[in-house]
């Protein structure tokens, strides 16, 4: 179970060389929980590329700080009632305070207690960058993202192996003139159908959220949908159809199937998600308030919900991140092992945990 | 020192101008004392300085200081090697992309030493250096010639001499050679701290191009050590 003591400590993300660092991190971060989960370790860890910036591979270890927005989550989490509509958690803050990480945590907790978890580590990349657009199939007015979909269903694949035996689907699926999912067959083979055929990945994804909305009301296992960056989801993309004219949110499956997960329709589990302005399009970066981050339909949309603020390091969080770095040999300058050094960093931090980390990099 | 060229003035003004100019010169009157950057001269109490740090003291009471430059800091991580390196690989007077490039390389050396240090056996956990300083001072320490050449004409022909170097020249003999070989000698995707890092932990081992660009350099002093007697200084 989850061990509360406080001396356990983080490295927070580094987000400056892009997002794909968060998915490197959450997809060891997955590997980890994974292990906890189920028996087989090496096959987790084999699938998700080791990046540079890998805890694993430089400590050995991957940690989390427990920190109190992650401690307010889990009471919150123990003492919700599962027959009521299910309650959504927004976590905010400033930029490079530890929101990704205080998810992670949620995670890893909810991971550890048997739930489902339906983990986005970044909605961002769902809506820039996509270099394959296709028409959908389902439904002609949106458009799929084959890439990202079969990415995400790898991961869900990894994460919820045992899960995927156990749920039925409850209709029948037709992918196309040959392949069909008959009613009653477990979700790994819509998983599988998803993976093997690429162009109905984003159906199948939708497919997957269905089935997992409609079956957990019913009370057999609990849910936790994860969602970073979850401003994403109701903001402007940068993608561009054919005819050059700008695709909206909704107008991508993958988006428009999130969207309905978030909703509050729903029973038996718990919705957490975090705000993010970093990876995000056409906000400045000093917005870091629901508010402003969701923009008016998306706080119309997770209305309502429960705000957690994350601050920055106090002081006791700070010496023991601190501490930490000294003792894992993160921090190898002769001088910053001194008094001197440490309220230098202090000071030039703010006690941030972002510029901690970037400041102890070469240090 | 340079000589002034006055090519469009008259030649009565022509003779006003000295024959020699100085290049570097300071626009400071004599009078103006150098700034003390030094936190811990500040923090003794009056009683414990010595007689001449007392003196300097009263001496600054009345002289003017001069500004203290950009590049000095009074920060406890400051160091005037690394300061010296970064402005070498500095392009354009970018010195933000410059610094960030250290700071990256620093990183790496960090992360392949602590790598190397959690797959290494007990016994030899202790000989792996992991502080990235260490190693860029030791690496640079390395790749420093001991001797250098210097062209001597002498009845029409010009020599390779054996000379001896400064100190200064040698360190920036080394901090040029392993910046060209970083900038030229890799694939046209690697990164510069990437590549910087690795040719760092080669010369701390004293293995590596450098290293071999410095043995070449004695090698050709040894051969030409006949000439040794041509060199008057």
């Amino acid at each position: 179970m989850l061990r509360s003591v406080k001396g356990f400590i983080c490295r927070p993300l580094k987000l400056d060389h892009g997002y794909a660092l968060h998915m490197a991190a959450k997809d060891c971060f997955s590997s980890v929980v994974s292990q906890d989960v189920q028996t087989p370790a090496e096959k987790p860890r084999a699938i998700f590329y080791t990046n540079e910036s890998d805890p694993i591979k430089t400590f050995q270890e991957a940690c989390v700080m427990v920190r109190k927005p992650a401690l307010e989550l889990f009471t919150y989490l123990k003492n919700s009632n599962f027959a009521h509509p299910v309650v959504r958690y927004v976590i905010y803050g400033e930029r490079g305070t530890g929101k990704t990480m205080t998810l992670c945590h949620v995670v890893h907790f909810c991971a550890r207690q048997g739930w489902l978890v339906l983990h986005i580590p970044d909605a961002h990349l769902w809506v820039k960058n996509c270099k394959e657009l296709m028409q959908s199939s389902y439904n002609k007015e949106r458009l799929d993202q084959p890439l990202q979909a079969s990415f995400w269903l790898r991961n869900f694949r990894t994460t919820n192996e045992h899960f995927l035996k156990e749920i039925k689907t409850q209709q029948k699926y037709v992918w196309g003139k040959r392949d069909s999912t008959e009613q009653g067959r477990p979700l790994g083979e819509v998983v599988e159908q998803g993976l093997t055929r690429v162009k109905n990945a984003s159906d199948a994804v939708g497919v997957v959220l269905k089935e997992i909305k409609q079956q957990c009301c019913l009370g057999s296992f609990r849910v936790l949908v994860a969602v970073d960056g979850v401003n994403a989801l109701w903001g402007r993309t940068t993608l561009k159809k054919e005819d050059k004219s700008p695709v909206s949110p909704e107008e991508l499956t993958l988006v428009y199937n999130l969207r309905k997960m978030v909703m509050n329709n729903w029973s038996g589990g718990a919705v957490v998600t975090t705000l993010s302005q970093t990876g995000s399009l056409f906000k400045p970066s000093s917005a870091h308030l629901p508010h402003e981050l969701l923009g008016k339909e998306g706080f119309d949309a997770l209305d309502p919900f429960v705000p957690i603020l994350v601050p920055n390091y106090t002081e006791r969080e700070f010496e023991s991140c601190y501490h930490y770095y000294l003792h894992c040999r993160w921090l190898q300058h002769e001088k910053a092992r001194t008094e001197d050094g440490k309220e230098e960093l202090r000071f030039l931090s703010g006690c941030n945990p972002w510029q901690l980390e970037r400041l102890s990099a070469p240090l | 020192m340079a000589a002034p060229t006055a090519a469009g003035l008259c030649p009565r003004l022509r003779a006003w101008l000295p024959r020699l100019t100085q290049v570097r010169w300071s626009r400071y009157n004599p009078s103006f004392l150098e700034p003390e950057v030094n936190k811990e001269l500040y923090q003794k109490p009056f009683n414990e300085l010595s007689e001449e740090e007392k003196e300097k003291q009263e001496l600054k009471a009345v002289h003017p200081i001069k500004a203290a430059p950009p590049s000095i800091s009074s920060s406890v991580f400051s160091d005037p090697m690394i300061s010296k390196f970064t402005n070498m690989m500095m392009k354009d007077g970018n010195k933000v992309l410059a610094r960030s490039l250290m700071a990256q390389t620093l990183e790496n050396i960090k992360r392949k030493q602590l790598e190397k240090y959690h797959r290494a056996p007990d016994d030899e956990k202790e000989r792996v250096e992991c502080n990235p300083y260490v190693i860029f001072h030791q690496a640079l320490k390395n790749c420093q010639p001991i001797i250098g050449l210097s062209n001597i004409t002498r009845g029409g022909k010009t020599y390779q001499v054996p000379v001896p170097l400064k100190d200064n020249r040698k360190r920036f003999l080394a901090m040029k050679w392993l910046i060209t070989e970083c900038r030229e000698n890799k694939h046209r995707r690697t990164l510069m701290p990437e590549k910087l890092s690795e040719e760092l932990i080669q010369a701390f081992n004293n293995e590596g191009p450098i290293i071999k660009k410095k043995h070449v350099l004695h090698k050709m002093a040894e051969a030409n050590r006949a000439y040794a007697h041509f060199r008057w200084w």
